[in-house]
């Protein structure tokens, strides 16, 4: 696993799932979407149940293993902090 | 004209502040930023080229440009409260994509992506007053396989041949890096000696032995965006570089630097 780069191609496979990251990272919309019913957002979307599971659970392990993009599942999840504790920045 | 050259660190901490930082440490980064736009107001100059590396913000897995220029009227970008929108010096964005193609360089170009922190957080601090124009240039740095360092050096030399042939005074920034891994367990871990390497290199202007270091050694090394480096440097040449910060924080090394071309 060491000799493995940080940032892989991002498998066809996880197309879906990076699409869902990608829209909580940068899609205002979706992400509120996502954060009044995060079940519906990511039907919206066609994230398999598995997919799903792993977002809901917030387990990045899980997500890179299912070929998620790590800087997307970093991002997706400072956004989606950033949207519920606006009020954690600029302390000075 | 090509007057001034420097490289910024762009890490979005430095804008938003969160409570996770240290204070002095960000406070002395946005003093190194502040020279910076002393510098730029003191050059003059008529338009700041920028090359950084979208972090999945315009460009997603629909399409992926190894290497991509700006050439609408003006781009803006959005980061929670932070909102930006930059005016392009779209004579000089022409003259780079038609320029740099008949160079032999297949470039993408964009008259309408959208503009990510990479490009805004170091103009936020950076930006001369009053405000000049841009050319955001783009170098695919997150989404693999992503262009040899030795392919962004080359696309520099070209970009410094075409900007130094252009009337306007033009400063060239390369945003990003140093040494951070966003998203993975190395987190908490940068390289900072590799970093401190490097700079000692730059500071004897050995610029150019970025261009033989391979896309794995970045990697590795929590480097993938000195791409942007590399391709500031192609322009460069051997000039030494004026370290003004290097600010190893508990995520990133951040670095603010400038050449004279």
């Amino acid at each position: 696993m060491n000799d493995q780069p940080h940032y892989r191609f991002p498998p066809a496979s996880a197309y879906r799932l990076n699409r869902c990251l990608f829209a909580l990272k940068s899609d205002d919309g979706f992400r509120a979407r996502f954060v009044k019913d995060a079940r519906a957002a990511m039907g919206e979307l066609g994230l398999d149940a598995a997919d799903a599971a792993a977002l809901l659970r917030g387990d990045r392990d899980a997500l890179l293993a299912r070929g998620a993009h790590p800087y997307l599942v970093f991002m997706a999840d400072l956004r989606l902090r950033m949207e519920r504790e606006p009020v954690s920045f600029e302390f000075f | 004209m090509l007057v001034g050259a420097f490289a910024c660190a762009h890490t979005p901490q430095l804008l938003a502040r969160p409570g996770t930082e240290d204070r002095d440490l960000v406070l002395r980064v946005h003093a190194a930023f502040a020279r910076v736009k002393r510098r730029l107001e003191a050059l003059r100059v008529d338009a700041l080229a920028i090359v950084a590396g979208d972090h999945v913000e315009a460009f997603f897995l629909d399409a992926v440009p190894a290497l991509a220029v700006y050439v609408g009227t003006e781009c803006a970008g959005t980061f929670g409260r932070y909102r930006y929108r930059f005016p392009i010096h779209e004579p000089l964005a022409r003259s780079i994509v038609e320029q740099g193609v008949e160079r032999g360089f297949d470039l993408f170009y964009t008259q309408q992506a959208p503009l990510d922190y990479a490009f805004y957080v170091p103009l936020h601090f950076t930006m001369p007053e009053p405000a000049v124009p841009i050319v955001p240039l783009h170098v695919n740095v997150y989404l693999p396989p992503q262009p040899t360092p030795r392919r962004c050096y080359e696309w520099g030399r070209a970009l410094g041949e075409i900007l130094r042939a252009r009337p306007e005074r033009v400063a060239f920034m390369a945003s990003g890096g140093m040494s951070h891994f966003p998203g993975t367990d190395r987190y908490a871990s940068p390289e900072f000696e590799y970093d401190r390497r490097l700079l000692d290199a730059l500071k004897d202007g050995r610029g150019r032995e970025l261009a033989a270091v391979t896309g794995e050694e970045l990697d590795k090394m929590g480097n993938i965006e000195l791409r942007t480096w590399a391709t500031l440097l192609g322009a460069l040449g051997d000039a030494k570089a004026d370290v003004y910060c290097y600010e190893p924080s508990w995520h990133h090394g951040n670095a603010v630097v400038e050449w004279v071309p």
